[in-house]
């Protein structure tokens, strides 16, 4: 199978198809309607560890595809980020309409899986090396540049999506989530002289 | 809601469609001269109160913006192809809410420099493009720049850079504090013997005219402003028309025709209100400052029997040149943490390639400035386009975040004909309007000069002591922001649409007055220019009405 590097045309196909299907038709007003009734129902709608869109052995799937995007080594990845209950969020809220395109991927994914290894229960049953080497086979198809988007929006965007826990992606990033800031920003700026004008007199 | 509010049926002095940075100043320059106006604005009125730093509203559900779903768009690089729906983001974006794009923008306020207006008669004709000299020049636009840095509130140093044009004041605050990236650029670009300088930025270093000094949040570009330190039409020039008491700002009003009775006189505008009921606002006058993008779709959907091409387009130039600006880039990463997410955009800029240069073999020129670009998200999605996409050396690049900036490289763009906005003639939009259908290709010269600026970029990183400098492709655009030059000024009915004072050649009583007004592209960061022609043409529009010559 051949395996092409991940162009940004193929990255953008794979954001715009999941913004074409899931495609907020409604527009934001909508969305944040579904968020609020999503916290309103919160105990209603799954929280971290309950599902509301996917079946559990789906996102076992989903979670180890997003576990080797952003792989837990010396410092957290998607898994602790809690990226799964993120993209069970998003299909089940304001990606509902992705939902039918997403699952026949991660059907056809799973299809692929099963003829490489015959004998695995499933994707998430491989070994990590197992699941990096067939990753490598199929990291330009439609359901790994979804789920790849997917992680990413769910590692980064505000834990109030579902993802994100606890600013997981954020401390990963080294990114602090505060809203007021003072000078000096960071290293080079924290001896500056001034701005020195004379030195643009010159033309 | 306004103060002060009219019925359909009354007749005001002026419609203005559109919210943005435009229409927001023409609006309160109307009001203010004792004039009755509407503006009209297809989106929601926020409260500043609500904006969040939320990269997934904002950048990717259409938070503040149109989107690819309500108002889908069609794109083609040239006519002889058939346009293709955009379906990640519309081609042309922009702010959709009251204080338009202006809700959203980066802040970056340059004025044009005198060569702007008169670069046609000193360089030449550009065969195959509509190269074109402004009916004004900087000298008439002057007084109107010291305005907008004063009305609107901008930061800077005046007289640092040895580039810019005479100015007749200093700017109101000093510049905002320095950030890494800053530091960095200007060291870099001294030992290269240039001339880095203070960024003007339209938000507030110190608390100004009512609103906070800036703190620093960094979530300008793409991002409403909670604290109001940047300044938008939301919250500097419409609450001061409403003030008033003689102006209604009218949100979810989504005007689609101009209409015009028989002597060929604008009488009032057609539109969707909120409830998607049709309604009619009569009007003494029209002014369309919708955008580069909307203004000729509105143009273009008034065509009637009387004006089967579309009003005010006896030219046939009603959506044509458009031009985007070409922003290349690049990126360096750093020993030690620069945190770019923090604080405004940018800090310094320079002007040192702004004129074109033939010797460079190619048109055009710009202006380079520093900055880290997106937020997390934004960060994470880019740079899985730019090297390891997955697994441990994607996460590893990801860790770049604190130490990466970007010299981002502003360019010019060519007017070009077949570069234009026309409506789509299958695709609809949530309304059953005709959708936007783009056609755009980058003219070679402005890929050239991109280029040209985008290696200055790296040769700053580099002498500023950057680990790794990587140039970002450059391609041709399907895309922008910058939305310029699509219904343009002029002397002569037959080359332009509007003439010097931004009334339409062919309707009396119909002016136009945004980025469509644009007969040069500039260097990038185009709105200081745009409120600059807005506060000129509101106060020429004020005086033309008081003398019933409208």
């Amino acid at each position: 199978m051949e395996s092409p590097p991940l162009s940004r045309r193929s990255l953008l196909q794979a954001i715009g198809a999941v913004i074409a299907t899931a495609a907020t038709p409604l527009g934001w007003e909508d969305v944040a309607q579904a968020m609020d009734d999503a916290d309103a129902h919160a105990g209603q709608l799954a929280g971290p560890g309950k599902l509301s869109f996917l079946t559990s052995a789906e996102a076992a799937d989903i979670e180890a595809v997003a576990a080797q995007i952003i792989p837990t080594d010396d410092t957290p990845g998607a898994r602790e980020a809690g990226v799964i209950d993120f993209i069970d969020r998003a299909l089940a809220t304001f990606y509902s309409q992705l939902g039918s395109d997403y699952r026949a991927q991660l059907t056809a994914f799973q299809a692929a899986c099963r003829e490489l290894h015959p004998g695995a229960l499933s994707f998430a049953a491989l070994t990590s090396d197992q699941q990096i080497e067939f990753l490598t086979r199929v990291d330009d198809t439609p359901f790994f540049n979804t789920t790849r988007l997917l992680t990413l929006l769910g590692m980064f965007a505000l834990p109030s999506y579902g993802g994100n826990r606890d600013g997981t992606g954020w401390k990963l990033l080294g990114f602090e989530d505060t809203h007021v800031f003072h000078p000096p920003f960071g290293y080079y700026d924290r001896d500056y002289p001034g701005f020195a004008a004379d030195a643009t007199k010159t033309r | 809601m306004s103060p002060q509010t009219y019925r359909d049926s009354d007749t005001v002095d002026f419609i203005v469609v559109g919210s943005g940075a435009a229409g927001g100043v023409i609006a309160r320059e109307l009001a203010q001269a004792g004039l009755t106006v509407v503006v009209m604005e297809q989106g929601p009125r926020f409260s500043p109160r609500t904006f969040r730093h939320d990269e997934l509203k904002d950048w990717y559900l259409g938070g503040i913006t149109n989107d690819a779903v309500r108002n889908p768009q069609t794109f083609r690089s040239d006519a002889a192809q058939k346009a293709e729906l955009q379906k990640f983001k519309p081609a042309l974006w922009y702010g959709r809410g009251v204080g338009g794009s202006s809700l959203h923008y980066t802040a970056n306020f340059w004025r044009f420099h005198e060569i702007d207006f008169v670069e046609r008669s000193v360089l030449g004709a550009i065969p195959g493009t509509g190269f074109a000299d402004w009916p004004i020049t900087y000298a008439d636009l002057e007084p109107y720049y010291t305005k907008v840095e004063w009305e609107i509130g901008v930061s800077g140093l005046a007289g640092a850079s040895p580039f810019d044009p005479p100015r007749t004041k200093p700017y109101p605050m000093p510049p905002l504090p320095v950030k890494s990236s800053g530091v960095l650029f200007e060291r870099g670009a001294r030992k290269l013997g240039w001339h880095p300088v203070p960024a003007p930025m339209a938000i507030n270093s110190q608390p100004y005219r009512g609103r906070p000094a800036c703190v620093h949040c960094g979530f300008c570009h793409g991002f409403g402003c909670e604290v109001r330190a940047k300044a938008s039409s939301l919250t500097t020039v419409l609450p001061e028309a409403e003030a008033t008491g003689r102006c209604e700002v009218r949100p979810e009003s989504y005007v689609f025709r101009i209409e015009t009775n028989k002597d060929g006189r604008a009488t009032g505008v057609t539109y969707f209100d909120g409830e998607r009921r049709e309604r009619f606002q009569r009007s003494r006058g029209v002014v369309v400052c919708a955008n580069g993008a909307e203004t000729p779709r509105l143009l273009l959907m008034s065509a009637n029997t009387q004006f089967p091409h579309g009003l005010a387009n006896s030219s046939g130039l009603v959506g044509k040149y458009l031009m985007f600006n070409y922003s290349s880039r690049a990126l360096g990463l750093f020993e030690h943490e620069l945190n770019e997410y923090k604080s405004v955009q940018v800090t310094r800029i320079l002007h040192d390639f702004y004129d074109s240069d033939p010797r460079r073999g190619h048109y055009g020129g710009g202006g380079l400035d520093a900055r880290i670009g997106p937020q997390p998200t934004t960060w994470a999605i880019r740079t899985a386009t730019e090297g390891p996409s997955w697994g441990s050396a994607f996460k590893a690049r990801l860790k770049e975040f604190p130490r990466s900036m970007q010299v981002a490289c502003h360019g010019t763009s060519l007017a070009v004909e077949s570069n234009n906005v026309t409506l789509d003639p299958d695709l609809k939009d949530a309304w059953g309007l005709p959708a936007i259908r783009v056609t755009y290709k980058d003219h070679v010269d402005d890929l050239a000069n991109a280029r040209f600026l985008q290696d200055r970029g790296a040769e700053i990183l580099e002498a500023a002591g950057a680990l790794r400098v990587t140039k970002s492709p450059v391609s041709e655009q399907s895309s922008s922001m910058h939305l310029l030059g699509t219904c343009r000024m002029g002397h002569d009915p037959a080359t332009s649409v509007i003439d010097k004072d931004h009334r339409s050649h062919d309707v009396r009583n119909l002016f136009l007055c945004d980025g469509s007004s644009l007969v040069t592209s500039g260097r990038g960061q185009p709105t200081m220019t745009i409120q600059a022609l807005a506060f000129r043409a509101g106060e020429h529009i004020a005086q033309f009405a008081k003398r019933g010559e409208i």
